[in-house]
């Protein structure tokens, strides 16, 4: 045992000492050369010339001597690896073309790889921040396989009281809503909750008390928790916020608690300030509206609480049925988790497949790179093996070409995949959590993996190569004979073929997506952007009661509107509660009096849009038909126009004017009449429908308005005068920005730009590498068959037909590699069809265009090495061999 | 290849242990006193001799010091440790064994 340590200890010290023991050695050596000249001299009577000559002889190699020396010693592969290292990377600076692309082609497809699997680590595969996060559930009503809504009181309070399986219910409604204290007021996310809803995800704040079951109560004293940015920003510190007195739309709460820092977004709604929600008891069904999450009891499954929430849909059914009639609607609880990820999974997915192909074209290029390397290098191998170096080296040599690399490929890939995480972070598809993506140690640990799969895959075959040569070759064919040989050229064609195969789906995909943005760009949006401004009134609801017979919102509009319009530069000014082309403010469901929808069935949804007068003026929305509304319309005989869509969805055989339909379920209220057709607008984003039904304002009067403004003059000159003119009514509110509409219609479509030039970004990288794959491929062939090419021009053969039959190769294994690309897009794309908008995941019309530019590109870079074919002079060629 | 290089590398070691049984000497020295012992018969390459010392050096049955000659000269001297005289007894009579074996053989009418 102990001698094993000696030795252990021994070769430690040799390992570290190898220049002070390589000296001992050399010492040791000189002694024995000059005892045995001495004793040579004495001896044989030689001179001492000849007697060192022969010394040295008999002692043979000094170099051999030491080597075997260390190999005695054991440390020898140490020392041999060290020199491997030396070796590739010596050898691989003496082709700096070869190792410059090699190693950006790893590090842009490690890279890229890496930052998307960082964005997919944090946003599909990392849990929600919440105890057990697997027993939360979001619950909506649902009717029909894909008609989701939100909840309303009636449902919350029915959960409250009879579920089991839920041990605590919570609602939301979200707001961005003027907040005062001391002196100052600002216009914050403010998230209306009760307090089931922090129970349920289980958040307790680090300071002061959480919300409680007695301030849910209807005349409790209201209360708010806020975060932690807004008790250090405005309340100057957690300890001083508790049980501050802020104003919160309007309405006195008090601030009974502090969240930890960091949280600022509780179930995926971004709020600064949590207050007390204090439900009114119902008088109907609906209103709808609440955003209802809920944590299953301990042992209880989805199943059973899907189960029970059906049982109690179906008992509450009955109680409210006069406003509400559709008794297939009912409660259905969903992973939480999986709602909120709800498309995060399918626009990441399409990234990661995007950005693996590409790694993968990457690789491919690379270990055709690295044939034509190791085949060019056959010489040298060649050398080796009659030197002695063994095959186990040799191995070693070429593994260690790939791994030097595969490592300095991963090493930039890494720093650029941080970058490339930050544009992702940027520009990439807004889904929940992106940003809490970090290049950290599990993503470190994927592009080692990435680039130990690189390495792998790059280094195999010329290695294979090399011990699968039997007799050893010689050194006189060593230059033609090893690698040219028919089978690593099929393998070299593999590559290609792999390349072109997957390059296609990329392209196809990026063209797709395209297709569809150019679609998206060119819709109407049914308003004419340019000059049109618009901005968000949110009328605290503590200053502006509201309630029937006040008549305080109507007063703040009817003294700002004259004002707003008599500003110089304003062509007119209108009000409406929704903010196309991605708000449609409110839905509504209805029934048609002539056409009424079977019973117990769903009625029909559109949004519903609240309106003021000009409000089509200012858009520069037409009047198709009928009338637009008049002071006379204020809800005694309801009235509502109609938009294009509406009336030929509904009507498409005559006229919709003049048609009756019973609103929001409501059986005993007046029935409400179609007066006009108006041009369609988008409400649901330019890829939704034109549906929409416009209410007169005048019938409720809601807290939040957007005032449109067109203008004659740029807005930029009139909009401090608006926020001028609108501070004048009433200085206490907070003011929003005002948003330039074609800015916002800009940005409605921002997503599918960015997904758009993202994957456009990949297909370029695809079919570049494809085609840098080709052409290689090519320009080595031309090179190893320079003599043959020579003799067919010498025999007659014309450089058309060398570059023809130079392209027909390559082009043989670009149309293989499209094809087989072809069969994997179609089959791959249909994937797409929810992302695509007027497009078919198989429009033939996109395909076919991808794969003739994919393959026009492989005809360049086919004739370019050709082309060099057909320059070659006959005579030269042959006699070079 | 390596098979000869075993055997001859056995053979070596039982040597090279018998010059040192005899009193610690050095590379040199050890050359000289195979090649008088066999009467000029085993003359080892040095480039064998010294792989030869430091693997069983290595291997813990002889060690090393630097030391000075009888003839006045700087010299690393080889001394058998108690380790390498047990691997030198069963060397010793592997090889007797071996040796007696293979005469029996040849002695065989």
């Amino acid at each position: 045992m102990s001698q094993w340590m000696q030795r252990i200890a021994r070769r430690i010290r040799a390992l570290l000492h190898g220049d002070a023991v390589d000296g001992d050695v050399d010492a040791e050596m000189r002694i024995h050369l000059e005892m045995e000249t001495e004793e040579l001299m004495r001896t044989e009577g030689l001179s001492a010339e000849e007697a060192r000559r022969r010394a040295l002889v008999s002692f043979g190699g000094v170099e051999r001597y030491k080597e075997a020396h260390r190999d005695a010693r054991g440390v020898r592969w140490v020392e041999e690896l060290t020199q491997d290292f030396r070796y590739a990377i010596r050898g691989l600076l003496r082709a700096p073309a070869f190792s410059i692309s090699a190693v950006l082609v790893l590090a842009l497809g490690i890279g890229a790889s890496t930052a998307v699997f960082s964005a997919v680590d944090a946003v599909l595969l990392s849990r929600l921040p919440y105890p057990q996060d697997d027993q939360l559930v979001r619950i909506y009503n649902q009717s029909g396989p894909s008609n989701r809504w939100t909840l309303s009181t009636v449902d919350i309070q029915a959960l409250e009281e009879q579920s089991r399986t839920l041990s605590a219910v919570g609602a939301l409604r979200g707001k961005r809503v003027a907040v005062s204290y001391g002196s100052a007021a600002e216009r914050l996310p403010t998230g209306f909750v009760t307090s089931g809803f922090l129970d349920a995800l289980g958040v307790r704040p680090v300071r002061g008390r959480t919300l409680e079951a007695r301030d849910d109560a209807v005349g409790a004293p209201p209360v708010a928790v806020v975060n932690h940015r807004f008790a250090t920003e405005a309340l100057g510190g957690d300890a001083s916020a508790v049980g501050r007195s802020i104003m919160i739309d309007g309405v006195a709460h008090t601030v009974v608690g502090v969240l930890p820092a960091g949280v600022n977004d509780l179930a995926g709604v971004h709020a600064q300030i949590w207050a007390s929600l204090q439900l009114e008891p119902p008088t109907r069904r609906g209103p709808f509206g609440l955003y209802v999450i809920g944590r299953l009891a301990d042992g209880a499954t989805l199943d059973a609480a899907q189960r029970e929430l059906v049982g109690i849909s179906n008992r509450v059914f009955p109680l409210w049925s006069a406003g509400f009639q559709d008794s297939t609607a009912h409660l259905v609880p969903v992973s939480l988790r999986g709602d909120l990820l709800r498309g995060a999974g399918h626009t990441l997915g399409l990234l990661a497949a995007a950005v693996a192909l590409v790694l993968l074209i990457g690789v491919a290029n690379v270990a055709g790179l690295m044939l034509v390397r190791a085949t060019g290098r056959s010489r040298e191998i060649v050398l080796r093996t009659v030197l002695g170096a063994t095959r186990g080296r040799l191995v070693r040599l070429l593994v260690t070409d790939s791994v030097v690399l595969a490592v300095v490929g991963a090493v930039a890939g890494i720093a650029l995949g941080a970058a490339a995480l930050e544009v992702l972070k940027a520009i990439g598809p807004e889904v929940p959590r992106l940003d809490e993506a970090r290049l950290d140690l599990r993503a470190v640990a994927f592009a080692a993996a990435a680039a130990l799969f690189a390495a792998i895959s790059i280094g195999a075959y010329p290695v294979a190569l090399l011990l699968r040569r039997d007799a050893a070759p010689t050194l006189r064919d060593g230059d033609r004979a090893v690698g040219a040989g028919r089978r690593s050229h099929a393998v070299r064609g593999a590559f290609v073929v792999a390349e072109f195969a997957l390059a296609l789906p990329v392209l196809a995909v990026a063209a797709l997506l395209l297709n569809s943005f150019v679609r998206l760009q060119r819709v109407d949006p049914g308003f004419d952007p340019e000059r049109l401004v618009s901005v968000h009134v949110s009328l605290p609801s503590g200053l502006y009661p509201n309630d029937s017979g006040d008549t305080s919102v109507r007063d703040y509009w009817a003294r700002a509107l004259p004002l707003v319009r008599a500003i110089p530069g304003v062509a007119s000014a209108g009000l409406g509660a929704a903010l196309p082309p991605y708000d449609w403010g409110d839905f509504n469901n209805f029934d048609l009096v002539d056409r009424p929808v079977p019973p117990n069935t769903s009625q029909h949804v559109s949004p519903w849009v609240g309106i003021g007068d000009e409000y089509f003026a200012a858009l520069g929305v037409p009047l198709l038909e009928g009338r637009l509304f008049t002071p006379g319309d204020t809800g005694v005989a309801p009235v509502v126009l109609v938009s294009r869509s509406w009336a030929e969805h509904y009507y498409p055989d005559g006229s919709a004017v003049g048609r009756q339909m019973i609103s929001g379920g409501c059986t005993e209220c007046p029935r409400t009449t179609v007066v006009g057709v108006v041009g369609d607008v988008k409400y649901d984003g330019l890829n939704g429908t034109g549906d929409a039904v416009y209410a007169p304002v005048t019938e409720g009067w809601p807290l939040d308005l957007n005032l449109f403004v067109r203008t004659s003059v740029p807005p930029a000159q009139v909009v401090s005068r608006v926020r001028a003119a609108l501070a004048s009514v009433d200085p206490g509110i907070p003011l929003n920005e005002v948003v330039n509409m074609d800015e916002r219609v800009y940005e409605s479509i921002a997503q599918p730009r960015h997904m758009t030039a993202l994957l456009g970004g990949f297909a370029a990288a695809a079919v570049v590498l494809a085609a840098v794959g080709i052409f290689g491929m090519l320009s080595y062939t031309v090179s190893a068959r320079r003599r043959e090419i020579g003799v067919r021009m010498a025999l007659g053969a014309t450089g058309r037909t060398v570059i023809g039959m130079i392209v027909r190769r390559g082009m043989g294994h670009a149309i293989a590699g499209a094809v087989l690309g072809l069969v994997a897009a179609l089959v791959g794309t249909r994937w797409l069809a929810s992302t695509l908008f007027d497009v078919d995941a198989t429009d033939p019309l996109t395909l076919g265009a991808v794969t003739l530019l994919l393959l026009v590109v492989a005809l360049v870079a086919c004739w370019l090495p050709a082309r060099g074919a057909a320059g070659i002079d006959p005579v030269e060629a042959i006699r070079a061999e | 290849m390596d098979e000869r290089a075993d055997l001859l590398q056995g053979t070596l070691d039982l040597l090279i242990l018998k010059t040192l049984l005899l009193g610690p000497l050095h590379g040199w020295g050890i050359s000289k006193r195979l090649r008088e012992l066999s009467s000029d018969v085993l003359d080892v390459g040095q480039g064998s001799l010294y792989p030869a010392l430091y693997r069983l050096e290595d291997k813990g049955w002889i060690r090393s010091e630097w030391g000075v000659s009888p003839e006045g000269r700087r010299a690393k001297f080889y001394t058998l440790t108690a380790a390498g005289k047990k691997r030198f007894a069963a060397e010793r009579s592997q090889w007797r064994l071996f040796a007696g074996a293979v005469e029996r053989v040849l002695e065989a009418t």
